[in-house]
């Protein structure tokens, strides 16, 4: 059965299915894998994606753009008064909700941001039919971390105004982890990841525990000042100053000309991300004069240096704030399409110089392919209410701990069962003990975070046949309620011991 | 690296361990799913993993499920399965047919354990060996209950099943007591879960409606291949087999009759009785009672309304029309006054002039002139209205004998004046009327008071030989032919054209002649440019020549017929034959009839040249030149051509 992923960003939109065990991003009409979540008035039609945002320059009054900015959100918002600055597109209000005012044709027209994204969604869902084939309306759809109730409940609508059924609004870190199957393959394990979003105008950085096989979100940072979209206006400045040294004319008042630079700069920028040097041209972009100009990656980077600093900065704060440091991370996954840029790809590496570093996948493709992996998932089922999506789970709130010597015979502690394991849990392990021993000692001690370990219990077996290892089954399982039972089996001689321990009420 | 555990030292728990706490999780991933699967089936607080739910709801079931030893078990003979009950072996006779496969299994295990001949021999018990010892009839049982056909076909005709249909005479008592129970047993037959209860007096009637409609409409899975008498196995060939088939499918067949029979008796048995039925019926018919007298009720209402708004209708016209006829003979009577004193003035009047006149002798000398005088007064009396009567006796009693007189004169001149005027109004009227009858009736030759001259009757024939009869909108054709070819500007209307054309069939041959030859006047003077003698043949003038020998010429159809009918009655060998011919035409002399049939005579021999000619011709002229010649000959004609 087929279900569809549908990431629906600030800037771009991007969707995959999910059919027969694989998630795959489909390419729109227009062949791009990514649609620009733009959205064009005219008299007559609605254009979605690449045409809308090439017919920006003419059209810039009946334009939506960066709709999500201000989906679910009231007119009083300053979000929603930022993004009635920015845009070209008149906002007004009505009965406190927003609304643009589109005069395509003759009549003014009053559109709602839910509408905006509803025909994006319809965008979505035509693309992914297209490539399916069939008729498929279950789909996931993931929102950031941050969105408030209403935001979500708005994108639900929306979504399912355009004819989807949502299985679940997920969160975009946690798709993106699944998108790279993080932690799937088996429950037990624990690891903390970075997930790490430069998107079109949005930094996102979110630190997630994944343990067994449930993620949890420990801290996260949104900076919506920062985004790809910085970097080609940092761009297009110098181009113009570029322009105004060869020419003698100031463009960066005229809006048409901007527009133009600034489309030019995108191309540029993108080609920079795999080429040492790019070329920009722009046709006529003022008064009728051509601009050719050539920039290297070098001097890209420069440019940008200052805000390649200030995406890169937040990880540490956070880092900080979550109480890890940098070799506590085990994976740090890259996504959002800036994340393509190469210089801060190294910058990443730098600071993780012993991690992992997920970014085999379009970087932009990611959290569309985990939403179509995770509505694979859902596909069929009984899903859950929407108010039922933020559900906890008991977990351990200790480290259970084993004593043991290492070679050279000092005393140290291994993890049997980490703290923030999903309850119940089972977790086997196999203790060696020296074969010479009789006698031996299994001893269980408890920690919470950093302090001193907490003996809980211990296990004796004796009586022991002397062979060259003794090997003894352990099996720990944690009930619900934190209560704790160790089974010791030796290996050889069958000799058993069993311990329960409470836990504290 | 293990310890190694030190003298003296025991497993021990030393403290509590740390409760759980709840975080926040994302709901994503295999696992999240998987825990939200656990939390939702609600099992226990088990820490199994997911593959091992399963048996913990297993051991669940184990803990209720208690066997019954048989105790007949030992006595059985395995030759008799077929009649011995399998869950009774099984030790399942409290479950019967709710049984688990797995229980049945479990079973099954425990009696195997206890009864295998093995277990016995090593028991030191007397085992009959072969396939007559009773553990047989466990195999056997077990063998059907594990096969989920063979089990139903068992349970199907499970021996301690209650068949029976209770009585309509213990329903009645207390029908709930009774069906709850039967309904519930029969309800394990049913192919469709959920089988809705009988419920209580207090159920709804969509309740007890669902129910009902299940019932009659029940799907059993009750089969009764177990009750088969041959056995298909035991068949040594193909035929055999069919046979045997065809005989089970038979007996089945007859049995699932039967017990769709008892089902189908029990449900009316229910429905009949079911009080609840009764009490919804009577309702729907008190319902339906009162609706019905609300409707009669309103209806007669509505009648009796409509019978009073007409009762007062009808009395407000008569009223009406009393009153219209009061006023009218009043009226009538004022008027019949009136009339009356204006008689009695008239007359008073009349007197008065009369005796005025005679004393002034009727201004008169002598004798005649008084007379005359005499009738002169009269005739004012008849003819003068009261105002003018009056006025004139004024005069005549205020004047002298002179001024009396002229006014007299005056008077009577004026009345003379108006006698003759209405004399010569008379005679004008009479006058117009004869001309108008003239203008009626020879009056097509006036073509209905449009000119026609010479050209547009040229015009009119040609266009009638060019559209002959039977063209589409024949006369519109060619009235429209007319105006576009005629030079007079007159335009023309398909009945004026009729009109002519028929005027102009009734003519006379003589008048075509004429026409013709005016035509030809006309033609030789317009050609040979010579002056014109004769100078213009106004159709008055035309008219008129046509109308000197008009009584002589012009027959009409009457006439026509009689002279026909004459013709024949009188074949040419009678005496005097034109005489009698005569007298048989009232109006027409001996020589006109004599000349009106030596025309006819030269028409139809001109005619008969014609055909003859036209035979020649092709089919579609002749048809053309029949219709010239029966359009001009058709009402003279038509006789003769028939002789």
């Amino acid at each position: 059965m087929a279900a569809i992923g549908v990431h629906f960003g600030y800037t771009c939109a991007c969707v995959a299915v999910f059919k027969d065990g694989r998630a795959d991003v489909v390419a729109n009409d227009a062949g791009d894998r990514v649609t620009p979540a733009v959205v064009a008035y005219r008299d007559t039609e609605q254009i979605v994606g690449i045409a809308a945002k090439q017919g920006r320059f003419r059209n810039a009054a009946n334009t939506v753009v960066k709709v999500k900015q201000v989906l679910g959100r009231s007119f009083e918002d300053p979000e929603t008064q930022t993004h009635g600055s920015e845009t070209k597109c008149q906002v007004v209000n009505r009965d406190q909700k927003v609304f643009y005012e589109i005069s395509a044709g003759d009549q003014t027209d009053f559109v709602s941001p839910e509408n905006v994204a509803k025909l994006i969604f319809n965008k979505m869902k035509e693309t992914a039919q297209s490539a399916v084939g069939s008729d498929i309306t279950e789909a996931v759809i993931t929102v950031p971390f941050e969105f408030a109730h209403a935001q979500k409940r708005a994108l639900r609508e929306a979504a399912e105004a355009a004819g989807f059924h949502v299985l679940r609004l997920i969160h975009e870190p946690a798709a993106a982890l699944l998108a790279y199957d993080v932690g799937q393959e088996s429950s037990s394990g624990k690891s903390h990841v970075l997930v790490w979003k430069l998107g079109g105008t949005s930094l996102s950085v979110t630190v997630l525990q994944v343990n067994g096989g449930m993620f949890r979100v420990l801290n996260t940072h949104t900076d919506h000042s920062i985004g790809g979209e910085s970097f080609t206006q940092a761009l297009a400045l110098h181009l113009a100053a570029e322009f105004k040294r060869t020419f003698k004319h100031d463009v960066s008042s005229n809006v048409r000309a901007m527009l133009k630079l600034m489309s030019g700069a995108d191309m540029a920028k993108h080609s920079l991300s795999s080429l040492g040097s790019a070329n920009c041209f722009v046709d006529s972009l003022y008064d009728g004069v051509d601009f050719d100009c050539s920039i290297s990656r070098a001097r890209f980077e420069l440019l940008c240096s200052s805000l390649f600093n200030k995406s890169i900065q937040p990880i540490r704060v956070l880092l900080e704030v979550a109480g890890l440091s940098t070799t506590d991370i085990n994976k740090v996954v890259l996504c959002g399409g800036s994340a393509r840029i190469p210089r801060l790809q190294q910058m990443i590496r730098e600071m993780f110089p012993d991690v992992e570093l997920l970014s085999s996948a379009p970087p932009d493709e990611v959290i569309a392919v985990g939403a179509a992996l995770q509505a694979g998932l859902l596909v069929g089922r009984d899903g859950l209410r929407p108010e039922e999506e933020s559900v906890t789970v008991d977990v351990s709130a200790t480290d259970i701990l084993l004593k043991e010597l290492n070679e050279s015979g000092a005393e140290l502690f291994t993890v049997l069962l980490p703290a923030g394991t999903p309850l119940p849990a089972r977790r086997h392990h196999v203790l060696r003990g020296g074969g010479t021993l009789s006698s031996l000692c299994v001893g269980i001690y408890q920690r919470l975070v950093s302090m001193q370990p907490e003996k809980l219990a211990q296990i004796i077996l004796r009586d022991l046949q002397p062979s060259e290892e003794h090997n003894v089954d352990t099996v720990l399982t944690m009930k619900r309620d934190g209560s704790l039972h160790v089974s010791c089996v030796d290996q050889s001689s069958g000799r058993s011991e069993v311990v329960t321990v409470a836990a504290a009420s | 690296m293990l310890l190694e555990a030190r003298e003296g030292d025991e497993t021990f728990v030393f403290t509590a361990a740390a409760a759980s706490v709840q975080v926040q999780v994302e709901p994503v991933g295999r696992w999240f799913e998987a825990f939200v699967r656990r939390r939702n089936r609600s099992t226990s607080t088990s820490f199994q993993e997911l593959e091992e739910e399963q048996e913990s709801s297993e051991e669940e079931e184990d803990e209720e499920f208690q066997l019954e030893e048989y105790p007949m078990l030992r006595t059985l003979d395995p030759k008799d399965w077929k009649n011995q009950d399998h869950y009774a072996v099984l030790g399942l006779t409290n479950m019967r047919y709710k049984a688990t496969q797995k229980q049945i299994k479990a079973a099954h295990k425990l009696i195997v354990l206890k009864h295998h001949p093995d277990k016995r021999k090593a028991a030191g018990e007397q085992i009959v060996e072969g396939d007559n010892d009773y553990f047989t009839c466990i195999t056997k049982a077990i063998e059907i209950l594990s096969d989920p056909v063979k089990r139903r076909a068992f349970d199907s005709v499970d021996p301690t099943f209650d068949n029976t249909v209770p009585s309509k005479g213990e329903g009645k008592e207390n029908f709930f007591d009774v069906f709850t129970a039967v309904f519930d047993r029969n309800a394990r037959w049913s192919s469709k879960k959920h089988v809705p209860k009988l419920g209580t007096m207090e159920s709804s009637f969509e309740e007890v409606d669902n129910f009902y409609s299940f019932w009659y409409n029940f799907d059993s899975w009750r089969e009764f291949s177990y009750l088969d008498e041959e056995e298909k196995e035991k068949a040594e060939c193909r035929d055999e087999r069919r046979w045997i088939e065809k005989q089970n499918r038979a007996s089945r067949a007859q049995r699932k009759k039967e017990e769709m029979n008892r089902i189908r008796t029990l449900v009316d048995m229910a429905y009949s009785i079911d009080p609840r039925i009764k009490k919804f019926k009577d309702d729907e018919k008190a319902r339906k009672e009162s609706e019905k007298k609300a409707k009669a009720d309103a209806k007669k209402r509505e009648q009796e309304e409509r019978e009073r708004a007409r009762q007062a209708e009808l009395e407000a016209a008569r009223l009406v029309k009393e009153k219209e006829e009061e006023e009218a003979k009043q009226a009538a009577q004022l008027a019949k006054k009136e009339k009356e004193i204006q008689k009695k003035a008239i007359k008073k009047e009349r007197q008065k002039l009369r005796t005025t006149c005679k004393n002034w002798n009727y201004f008169a000398d002598d004798e005649s002139d008084s007379v005359k005088m005499m009738e002169e007064v009269e005739k004012l009396c008849d003819r003068l209205e009261l105002a003018s009567l009056q006025s004139l006796n004024e005069i005549l009693a205020a004047g002298s004998k002179d001024d009396s007189k002229t006014a007299v004169e005056k008077q009577v001149q004026e009345v003379n004046a108006q006698l003759q005027r209405e004399r010569d109004a008379e005679v004008q009227a009479r006058q117009t009327s004869r001309s108008a009858d003239q203008a009626s009736g020879g009056g097509g030759g006036g073509g209905g008071g449009k000119g026609w001259n010479e050209e547009d009757l040229q015009l009119l024939i040609k266009a009638v030989n060019l559209f002959p009869a039977g063209t589409n909108a024949r006369w519109e054709v060619i009235a429209n032919y007319m105006n576009l070819h005629s030079t007079s500007g007159m335009k023309r209307t398909a009945k004026d054209v009729i009109n002519k054309a028929k005027n102009l069939q009734r003519l006379d041959p003589g008048q075509k002649d004429e026409i013709n030859r005016k035509a030809f006047e006309k033609f030789k003077k317009e050609h040979t440019s010579v002056a014109p003698t004769i100078d213009n043949a106004a159709p008055s003038e035309r008219f008129d020549a046509a109308g000197s020998d008009g009584n002589a010429a012009s027959w009409t159809t009457e006439e026509q017929k009689l002279l026909e009918q004459a013709l024949k009655t009188y074949p040419v060998s009678t005496a005097e034959r034109w005489e009698k011919i005569a007298a048989a035409v009232p109006g027409r002399t001996k020589k006109d009839c004599m000349k009106r049939y030596k025309e006819l005579v030269e028409m139809v021999k001109a005619k008969k040249a014609a055909q003859e000619q036209v035979a020649t011709k092709t089919d579609v002229k002749g048809v053309r030149l029949y219709t010239l010649t029966s359009i001009l000959a058709s009402n003279s004609c038509r006789g003769i051509l028939r002789l």
